[in-house]
């Protein structure tokens, strides 16, 4: 089943979204274009700083797939929050919330990750003082 | 997903209320920050102020906050304003976001504090900050008595040495190098900075730190600037080695900016 793609209108943009990491958010994601992947598959999990990763394949109307790299917080945030780094494996069927990348890279911030189990977590940086 | 139920997701999506940096807020007449990390929501530890058997304040304990996150400015203390000369602006106009040293995992130098949380560990003779994040590393203050280096290296942290003035703890450091940031937005500085930190913990749970930049250079006239940190009690550091897969700072666009 192909993932559902949605890329959200910017009326929506109001969700800005407190982020504090090692970089300025607002450089590298464009909260302004939230976008969301329904059921895609989980490709590779990096449990690495400065951020957490996985990777996911998404594919478009015309069958095209799309390998997109997903900015995690610091696997210490994530333990802090209660991710272990076991949370999110490869294979898992995951929709990812999120905002992409401003220079068009397939790569975006998640913020929130629903999992296999239908539990939705928290994945970004919430605050400032621990991304 | 309906995008009236999608705008109610977002919403929750906002953070908690509390998403504050502590190392953000206007301090002092904010009053009480509230807690984070595993205090999260609550408010910062109270009790009195622990000190050492000498009497002198004792400053240890996992803090975060305590200096600019991503702003500067909104520690600026009520009188004090950030005025550039002409070739610190020119430096401040000319910061791209992808050259962040802290987004590069680079140190953060001083006042720049990372969003991760910090452990300080104190002697009668040093007192050094271990650093979680941005980077895996450490600051030391002498607090011996000794003098500045003749001719210090210029370096991320800098010469410190402490002094005690009552309870406060007086922190000045020079040889600095000019790598580093005091925030996202890029405000500079030249290796003429001269830091002056004043440091008390009026409280369990709070270190209120003072800082007066002093860089001729890069700003017309000194300036004070003050953060508070929260105590992150039951807190441990961890690992953090930020250039293990450093993937942010290609993708960053634009002059440097708010974060």
């Amino acid at each position: 089943m192909g993932a559902k793609i949605l890329v959200l209108a910017a009326t929506l943009g109001a969700a800005a979204i407190p982020v504090l990491a090692h970089h300025s958010f607002a450089a590298e994601y464009d909260d302004k274009k939230p976008i969301k992947f329904e059921n895609v598959v989980v490709t590779k999990v990096d449990w690495t700083n400065p951020h957490a990763r996985f990777y996911v394949d998404v594919k478009d109307e015309k069958g095209t797939v799309t390998n997109w790299n997903f900015e995690l917080a610091s696997p210490n945030v994530l333990k802090r929050n209660g991710w272990t780094k076991s949370t999110l494996k490869e294979g898992d069927r995951v929709s990812v919330l999120g905002s992409a990348a401003k220079d068009g890279a397939h790569l975006g911030h998640a913020q929130t990750v629903t999992l296999p189990d239908g539990k939705r977590v928290f994945a970004g940086s919430n605050t400032a003082d621990g991304q | 997903m309906t995008a009236a139920a999608l705008a109610a997701a977002l919403l929750l999506l906002q953070g908690p209320a509390d998403s504050q940096a502590p190392g953000d807020a206007k301090a002092p007449a904010k009053g009480a920050i509230k807690g984070k990390g595993k205090g999260k929501g609550k408010a910062r530890p109270t009790g009195p102020t622990p000190r050492l058997a000498d009497g002198k304040v004792d400053f240890s304990g996992i803090w975060s906050g305590g200096g600019p996150v991503g702003d500067i400015t909104p520690g600026v203390m009520p009188g004090e304003e950030i005025s550039l000369t002409p070739w610190g602006k020119k430096i401040m106009d000319s910061h791209q976001s992808k050259d962040d040293p802290e987004a590069n995992c680079l140190p953060t130098g001083i006042p720049r504090i990372a969003p991760y949380p910090w452990r300080i560990l104190q002697t009668s003779t040093h007192i050094f900050y271990l650093f979680e994040g941005n980077i895996h590393s450490f600051r030391q203050i002498f607090i011996d008595g000794r003098k500045h280096l003749a001719d210090p290296d210029p370096t991320w942290y800098g010469d410190s040495i402490g002094s005690w003035e009552g309870d406060t703890l007086v922190v000045d450091t020079i040889g600095f190098n000019d790598k580093f940031w005091f925030d996202f937005r890029g405000h500079p500085h030249s290796e003429q900075l001269h830091t002056i930190e004043r440091i008390t913990r009026p409280d369990l749970g709070t270190l209120d730190i003072e800082t007066q930049i002093i860089d001729p250079t890069a700003y017309t006239k000194p300036f004070k600037i003050k953060f508070t940190a929260a105590l992150r009690p039951g807190e441990e550091l961890m690992e953090y080695i930020c250039q293990e897969n450093q993937q942010d700072a290609q993708h960053l666009q634009g002059p440097a900016g708010l974060p």
